[in-house]
């Protein structure tokens, strides 16, 4: 019984990160709300894995990009999990598949870490003194979607310490990931243009929030280097597709 | 001295209304410059019981007052669409009994837009057909959209005339000559503090933070109109008085704000049913006046579950009558069913895409209709639930068709074509994505003001629990369809 056994991952060794494109398969687990499955096979390998940890995840209609690395988490859904994980919806088309339960439990809903508070929650001050900070928020490929329970909770961490440390200007850089790379045998790249794309609605985002658009100056750059930064969850891959606040002062 | 004899007239008509009950049927009616009193509570008989209506903050005399005065050349009022007995919405039944009444000669049925269009023989009854069948006006949209504030919108699809039953799709009113026309039910204009309510800073639907109220610069709650098309009872009035009431010029700021006035301090829901008897009994937490007393805004999920009002009703108290407790008994199970009986939604934009919930997701009527106490959505409520785009809308002939076609990406779930019988939301912001999204609305109310959904396609409450049963191959029992119909109908 494949059931809730542990997946083998190397135990000393930090897991390898996994990148592929495949088509989605959504097992129609029932525990309650939000509480499907969803499976990536990676073609390579054969290996199936669990994405359903993603922050934003797939369309059985479309293809996806999975980054991710395997967790020691049990199996809930009939494949390996993969956690911290990342799905991007890509323009390719799926013939949609969706599997029965067969069993597996699927996984109860449970509020994620990076989950935004109410207006009414009042927010703690962040202390002084302040100096130059860059704030991040992180895309889907080929996106300039701010994910739910993950932008926007970088966001608000960041105009809530903005408030609070009141900078002279502020840089906004959206990245592209567009040096082409091989991922499941294919040649992808991130359009240049989402650069801008990004960088201008999360200047969008700041003015929405009470940021004075004269103390933005916007840039772009289409070949960005990883970030090591806690909340890409050590996906490299993932980090360069970004969009860095620059608090200055 | 006869305005105030008037007023005393009114008045104590108003106080036999609640102590007497419901309103006589010669009262239901107000019509516009009628210079009756507002009374701080009103109850009107309707399909399943009794709605009750309040003012708070004291009786109103509406002599002279814009919401209730004939202000344009068609001598309507905002009240003659938006009617007391009616959850401050129009039912189609009341817009025949009108017809009825007038021989058709009731401003309701301007040819502006209470007629299928303006260029069919007034005279006819047939020229009213979506007025009287299905509680339709005809809304006339600019194309291609234009920006709040002002200046015009770049539509990434192009938009094409399907079918045009009325007419009012060509020529001086189609797209050539930048219109579109769309037929839509009157929102009921009541319990407004939870369409105004914020709850998070941030659109989740549009990955961006709420927008912003060009003329104030502060963040809006999104949840007005079914196209979104104005985000703040100020713009939304003006759109109504340019068009309901063919006001050539802007009504003045007094105006507006005694309009604004108002519109804060009525609140409607069902207060008695037939059966059920009174909602706010037994330890029941239904109707108006816990809505005017409580804080809107709150997310079911986190804070009082969605429809917990009847749940005191669970323990039937003793010696209740068996027809009684089984009505009671089947409302909260109807909540239990809303709440926690889930399906997969799919293809819906707005919570298959792009938000991240995946396409599909498992999920109840709760996700969508997700505020405490009014189930309208937290969140700008933006949602394509099929109702008005092929194939998941029913076939409604009576209705244009419109063919999308989207110039950049394609639509996520539809492709590059798209047929609708109201484009929704792209009709605000001209992307092919928005197409046939439509603004959730409040949920009380609902047993005085048929057909349901911007479009009048569910003629009752089972019509729409079926058509949700249809569009996401649900599977409610027939159990369950009855108690999710007992429940909308104590709404
Ligand atoms: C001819 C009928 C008619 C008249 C007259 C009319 N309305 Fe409406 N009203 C409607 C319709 C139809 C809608 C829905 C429009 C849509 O969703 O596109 C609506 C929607 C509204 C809404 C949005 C409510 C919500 O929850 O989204 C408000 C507020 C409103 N009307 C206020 C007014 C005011 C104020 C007046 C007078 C200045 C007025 N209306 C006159 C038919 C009318
Ligand atoms: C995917 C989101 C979603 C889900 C799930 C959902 N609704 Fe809705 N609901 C909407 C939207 C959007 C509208 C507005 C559509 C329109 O008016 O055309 C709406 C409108 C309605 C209305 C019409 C109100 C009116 O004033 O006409 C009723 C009643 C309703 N829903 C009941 C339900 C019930 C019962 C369920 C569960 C079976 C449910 N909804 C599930 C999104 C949803």
């Amino acid at each position: 019984m494949a059931l809730l056994a542990m997946a083998t991952v190397a135990a000393a060794e930090p897991p390898e990160t996994v990148r592929f494109i495949t088509c989605p398969t959504y097992r129609d687990t029932d525990a309650g709300r939000k509480s499907g499955c969803w499976l990536a096979d990676d073609r390579a390998t054969g290996r199936r894995y669990d994405v359903s940890a993603a922050p934003s995840k797939p369309d059985w209609n479309h293809e996806i990009l999975v980054e991710g690395k395997a967790a020691e988490a049990p199996d809930r859904c009939g494949g390996i999990v993969l956690d911290p994980v990342r799905t991007s919806v890509l323009a390719g088309t799926c013939t949609r598949h969706m599997l029965p339960a067969e069993g597996y439990p699927g996984n109860r809903f449970s509020l994620p870490k990076r989950d935004v508070a109410p207006m009414a929650a009042a927010r703690a001050v962040p202390p002084g003194p302040y100096s130059t900070r860059t704030f991040r928020l992180f895309f889907g490929f080929d996106s300039a979607f701010l994910m739910y329970q993950y932008d926007d909770y970088l966001l608000d961490r960041a105009i809530t310490w903005i408030r609070a440390a009141k900078p002279r200007t502020i840089v906004v850089t959206g990245y592209a990931a567009s040096g082409p790379e091989t991922v499941s045998g294919r040649a992808i790249a991130e359009d240049e243009e989402i650069a801008r794309d990004r960088a201008e609605r999360v200047t969008e985002a700041l003015v929405r929030l009470g940021i004075d658009r004269g103390i933005i100056s916007v840039r772009t750059d289409t070949r960005p280097r990883p970030v090591d930064d806690p909340d890409a969850d050590g996906l490299v891959e993932a980090s360069r597709r970004r969009v860095d606040i620059e608090a200055r002062f | 001295m006869l305005g105030a004899t008037t007023l005393l007239l009114a008045g104590s008509i108003a106080a036999r209304a609640s102590r007497d009950g419901p309103t006589a049927p010669a009262d239901r009616w107000w019509a516009p410059g009628s210079n009756r009193t507002f009374p701080t509570q009103a109850d009107y008989a309707d399909t399943t019981g009794t709605l009750r209506v309040l003012l708070t903050g004291g009786p109103l005399a509406t002599k002279g007052h814009p919401f209730f005065t004939p202000v344009g050349p068609n001598g309507r009022a905002c009240v003659t669409c938006h009617q007391p007995a009616d959850a401050m919405s129009l039912s189609a039944a009341t817009a025949t009994e009108r017809w009825q009444a007038t021989g058709g000669k009731d401003p309701l049925f301007a040819a502006y837009d209470g007629s299928n269009c303006p260029t069919l023989p007034q005279a006819d009854r047939a020229s009213h057909s979506l007025l009287l069948g299905y509680g339709l006006f005809r809304i006339q949209r600019p194309w291609p959209p234009r920006a709040a504030k002002g200046g015009a919108v770049t539509p990434d699809f192009d938009i094409e005339i399907a079918r045009d039953p009325w007419g009012c799709n060509s020529g001086k009113y189609g797209p050539g000559a930048g219109n579109i026309s769309v037929y839509r039910r009157p929102r009921p204009l009541a319990n407004m503090k939870y369409l105004l309510a914020i709850g998070f800073a941030y659109d989740p639907k549009q990955g961006l933070p709420l927008a912003l109220d060009p003329e104030t610069g502060k963040p809006v709650s999104g949840n007005l109109m079914a196209d979104g098309r104005a985000s703040t009872l100020d713009a939304q009035m003006r759109d109504a008085a340019a068009t309901h009431l063919e006001l050539l010029e802007q009504m003045t700021p007094t105006d507006m704000a005694r309009i604004v006035d108002f519109e804060s301090r009525i609140y409607t829901a069902q207060q008695a049913d037939r059966t059920g008897g009174a909602v706010d009994i037994a330890g029941a937490e239904g109707g108006p006046a816990k809505l005017a007393n409580s804080q809107a805004g709150q997310l079911g999920s986190i804070g009082k579950p969605v429809w917990s009002e009847f749940e005191a009703w669970e323990k039937p108290a003793p010696g209740l009558g068996p027809a009684r407790a089984a009505f009671r008994a089947s409302v909260v199970r109807g909540a239990h069913v809303f709440r926690d009986k889930t399906f997969l939604i799919t293809d819906s934009t707005g919570i298959n895409a792009p938000i991240g919930f995946g396409n599909p997701v498992r999920n109840s009527c709760v996700f969508c209709h997700n505020m405490s106490q009014m189930g309208n959505d937290v969140a700008p409520g933006q949602v394509d639930l099929g109702t008005t785009n092929q194939p998941f809308a029913d076939p409604m002939p009576w209705l244009p068709l419109f063919r999308i076609t989207c110039r950049k990406a394609p639509h996520p779930f539809y492709g590059r074509v798209i047929y609708t019988s109201d484009p929704g939301y792209a009709l605000t912001t001209g992307r092919c994505a928005d197409v046939g999204k439509i603004t959730l609305q409040s949920l009380r109310g609902l047993s005085a003001r048929a057909p349901y959904f911007s479009n009048g396609v569910a003629k009752d409450l089972r019509a729409v629990v079926d058509f949700y049963d249809r569009r996401y191959t649900i599977g409610y029992t027939e159990q369950e369809k009855r108690d999710l119909v007992n429940l909308m109908s104590v709404l």
